[in-house]
C-alpha cells in the first residue's frame, strides 16, 4: 500500500518536472547563447559558453534596444491606464444596468473581445492613416487600448456585480452623483480587480504585434515584437546577437514576474466565474 | 424622461447631475472607442468586401459577391481555414487536457515545490509569441538545432525538408509551439477552479470508494464545469485571433501549408496589395468570431 503511494508520488513529481523541464530548456538556452560567440555557436550551439562575452548584447543594443524597450514602456503605461480608466467605468454602468439600451452595449462589448484585428486590419489602418495617425504613439495606444477594453470589461462586470450594493445606496442618499460614488467608494474597494485587469492588460499591449507593426513603423517607433523581428532579420546567422536581444528584451519581464507571480495567479481566479 | 442611458429616476429640482447624462460620461469613452476602432471597421470590412481596389489605388469598383465566388474557390482560402480549425482543437487537446492534468497534479497530488512548478510553467505565457517563435526558429533549425540533435541522439532521422519546411508538419509545429507558451496559462485558470473545490466532496467520495483518477473524473472534473467552458472558448477565439506564431514562424508558408486566416488576409492585403479580397476574407473570420461571441455571452453570467 504505502509503496503504491510513492510510485504515484514519484509519477506526479515526474510528469512535473517533465513538463518543466520542456518550458525552461528553450528560455535557459536563449539566455546561455547570448553569451556565445558567433563561431561557438555553430561548434557547440548546446555547451554551456566558455567564456562570458557580452559582443553579442552590444551587437543587440546596437539595433536600437534602448529604443523598442522605451517605446513599449511608453505605449503600455498610457495605453493600460486608458483601458483601466474606461473600462471600470463603463463596466460599472453596464453592472448596474436595468434598460435595454445597457444591456445591448454590454453585449456588443462582448461580442467585441472576439474580434481578431486580423478581420478589421484593412479598413482599420486605411482609417487611421487617412486620419494622419500612422507612425503616431497616440494612434497605436489609443486603437490598442480600444481592442484592451473589452476583456476589460468583463472582467470589471463580474466584479462589479459581486460588489455590496448598501455602500452605494447609502452614498446615493447622501446626495453623490455616479461618478462621486464610482471614484470615492467603488474605486477604493476594487484595488484587487483593478491590479489583476491591469496585469492582463499590461502583458497584452506590451505583446501586441500586429497593431504595432502595421500603425508604428518608423525606425526609431518601433516596440519590443516589432524590434525583435528586425533584430531577426538583419542578424540572419548571428544567433547570439538575436538570444541576446531576445534575453534583453524577456528577462527583465520574467523577473518582475518571478516576483509578482503570486498576483498574476490570483488574478486569473476571477476569470472563471 | 427617457434617455439611450437610462431612466431619469431624481426628480424635483436636486442639483446632482440626471443618471442618464451620469450614465453617459461614464459609459461613452469605452463604448465610443470600441465602436470606432471595433465595429466600424467591421462595417467597412463588410462593404469593402464587395469592392475590388488596392493599397494605392483612387477608384473602387464594384463587383458585388465577385470576391467570395473567388474565395469558395480559392484552396488557399480552404487551408487556411482548416488551419485555423487544427489549431482550435489542437490547442483544446494540449493546452487545455494538459493544463487539466498538470492542475491536478498542483492542487492534490503533489505540496513540495509546487509554487517552484506553477511559476516555470507560466513563465512562457508573459513572454511575446514573437520571442517565442524567433527562440523556435532557431530550436527548430534544420542545420544545427536543438530538436535535430535531440531526435538524432535516440537514433531518429528528423525531416528532411526541415521542422518548419515540410508542409505535412509544419502545422503541427506551430501547434506545438503554441502549445508550449500558452499551457501554463490553461494549467494556471484550472488550478483556479480546482482551489473552488470543497474538500468535503472529495471525503464523501473517498467514503464510497472513490479516489484517484476515479475521484479526478467523477468529483473533479463536473466541478469545475464552468471553468472548463471559458477555458475552451478562451482557447477557440485565440485559435482564430492566432496570428503572431505564424507570422514568424512560417510567414504561412512553405507554400501557403500553415496560412490562417489572420496571416492570409494580411498577405492578401499588405503584401498583394488586393484589399477588396482580403475584405472578404476578413468577413468569413468575422462571422466566426461573432458566433463565438456571441456563444461567449450564452454561458456568461448575466446580471
Amino acid at each position: 500500500m504505502m509503496s503504491k503511494f510513492r510510485i504515484t508520488k514519484i509519477a506526479l513529481y515526474g510528469i512535473m518536472i517533465l513538463w518543466s523541464t520542456f518550458v525552461l530548456m528553450p528560455l535557459v538556452w536563449m539566455v546561455l547563447a547570448s553569451f556565445k560567440t558567433r563561431r561557438e555557436m555553430f561548434t557547440a550551439p548546446y555547451d554551456l559558453p566558455s567564456a562570458l562575452t557580452l559582443d553579442s548584447f552590444e551587437r543587440a543594443w546596437g539595433v536600437g534596444l534602448g529604443w523598442f524597450i522605451a517605446n513599449s514602456a511608453l505605449i503600455t503605461v498610457s495605453s493600460v491606464g486608458l483601458i483601466i480608466l474606461v473600462s471600470g467605468t463603463a463596466a460599472y454602468v453596464l453592472a448596474r444596468a436595468k434598460s435595454v439600451w445597457l444591456r445591448m452595449a454590454y453585449i456588443a462589448i462582448v461580442v467585441g473581445f472576439a474580434v481578431p484585428v486580423a478581420a478589421v486590419i484593412v479598413p482599420l489602418y486605411q482609417m487611421v492613416s487617412a486620419a494622419g495617425f500612422v507612425n503616431s504613439y497616440v494612434g497605436l495606444i489609443i486603437v490598442t487600448s480600444a481592442y484592451g477594453i473589452p476583456f476589460t470589461v468583463i472582467l470589471f462586470f463580474a466584479f462589479f456585480l459581486d460588489f455590496p450594493k448598501e455602500l452605494e445606496e447609502a452614498a446615493r442618499l447622501d446626495g453623490c452623483s455616479k461618478q462621486q460614488i464610482f471614484f470615492r467608494i467603488i474605486i477604493p474597494l476594487s484595488g484587487p480587480a483593478v491590479a489583476s485587469a491591469a496585469i492582463f492588460q499590461a502583458v497584452f499591449v506590451w505583446n501586441e504585434f500586429l497593431l504595432a507593426l502595421l500603425l508604428l513603423n518608423s525606425p526609431g517607433r518601433k516596440t519590443i515584437p516589432v524590434g525583435i523581428l528586425q533584430l531577426q532579420g538583419e542578424f540572419t546567422s548571428d544567433w547570439p546577437a538575436i538570444m541576446a536581444g531576445l534575453s534583453l528584451a524577456t528577462v527583465p519581464l520574467l523577473l518582475v514576474f518571478i516576483v509578482l507571480q503570486k498576483y498574476f495567479v490570483r488574478s486569473l481566479a476571477g476569470l472563471g466565474k | 424622461m427617457n434617455s439611450p442611458f437610462g431612466t431619469q429616476k431624481q426628480a424635483g429640482g436636486r442639483r446632482t447631475m440626471s443618471s442618464g447624462a451620469s450614465n453617459a460620461i461614464l459609459l461613452l469613452p469605452a463604448l465610443s472607442l470600441c465602436m470606432i476602432f471595433i465595429f466600424v471597421p467591421a462595417m467597412l470590412a463588410i462593404s469593402g468586401s464587395l469592392y475590388s481596389y488596392g493599397l494605392t489605388s483612387p477608384t473602387r469598383d464594384f463587383v458585388g459577391l465577385g470576391n467570395y465566388i473567388k474565395l469558395v474557390q480559392d484552396s488557399i482560402f480552404w487551408v487556411s481555414l482548416k488551419n485555423n480549425l487544427i489549431i482550435v482543437f489542437g490547442s483544446i487537446v494540449l493546452q487545455i487536457g494538459i493544463g487539466c492534468v498538470l492542475a491536478a497534479i498542483l492542487d492534490r497530488g503533489i505540496t513540495f515545490g509546487s509554487t517552484f512548478f506553477r511559476t516555470i510553467i507560466f513563465m512562457p505565457v508573459i513572454v511575446s509569441a514573437v520571442a517565442v517563435a524567433v527562440v523556435w526558429l532557431i530550436i527548430l533549425d534544420p542545420n544545427i538545432g536543438m530538436l535535430n540533435k535531440i531526435v538524432q541522439s535516440v537514433g531518429l532521422t528528423p525531416p528532411s525538408l526541415g521542422w518548419l519546411g515540410d508542409p505535412k508538419i509544419s502545422i503541427w509545429i506551430v501547434l506545438g509551439v503554441a502549445a508550449w507558451q500558452q499551457t501554463g496559462f490553461m494549467m494556471v485558470l484550472i488550478l483556479a477552479g480546482l482551489q473552488g473545490v470543497p474538500q468535503e466532496r472529495y471525503e464523501a467520495a473517498a467514503l464510497d470508494g472513490a479516489r484517484g483518477l476515479r475521484a479526478f473524473w467523477y468529483i473533479t472534473l463536473p466541478s469545475i464545469r464552468n471553468i472548463l467552458i471559458v477555458a475552451v472558448l478562451i482557447t477557440t477565439i485565440g485559435g482564430f485571433k492566432v496570428f503572431d506564431f505564424v507570422f514568424v514562424l512560417t510567414k504561412g508558408g512553405p507554400a501557403n501549408a500553415t496560412q490562417v486566416l489572420g496571416t492570409y488576409t494580411y498577405l492578401q492585403a499588405f503584401t498583394l496589395g488586393n484589399l477588396g479580397y482580403a475584405n472578404a476574407i476578413a468577413v468569413v473570420l468575422l462571422l466566426i468570431a461573432v458566433l463565438i461571441g456571441w456563444l461567449q455571452l450564452k454561458v456568461s453570467r448575466q446580471a
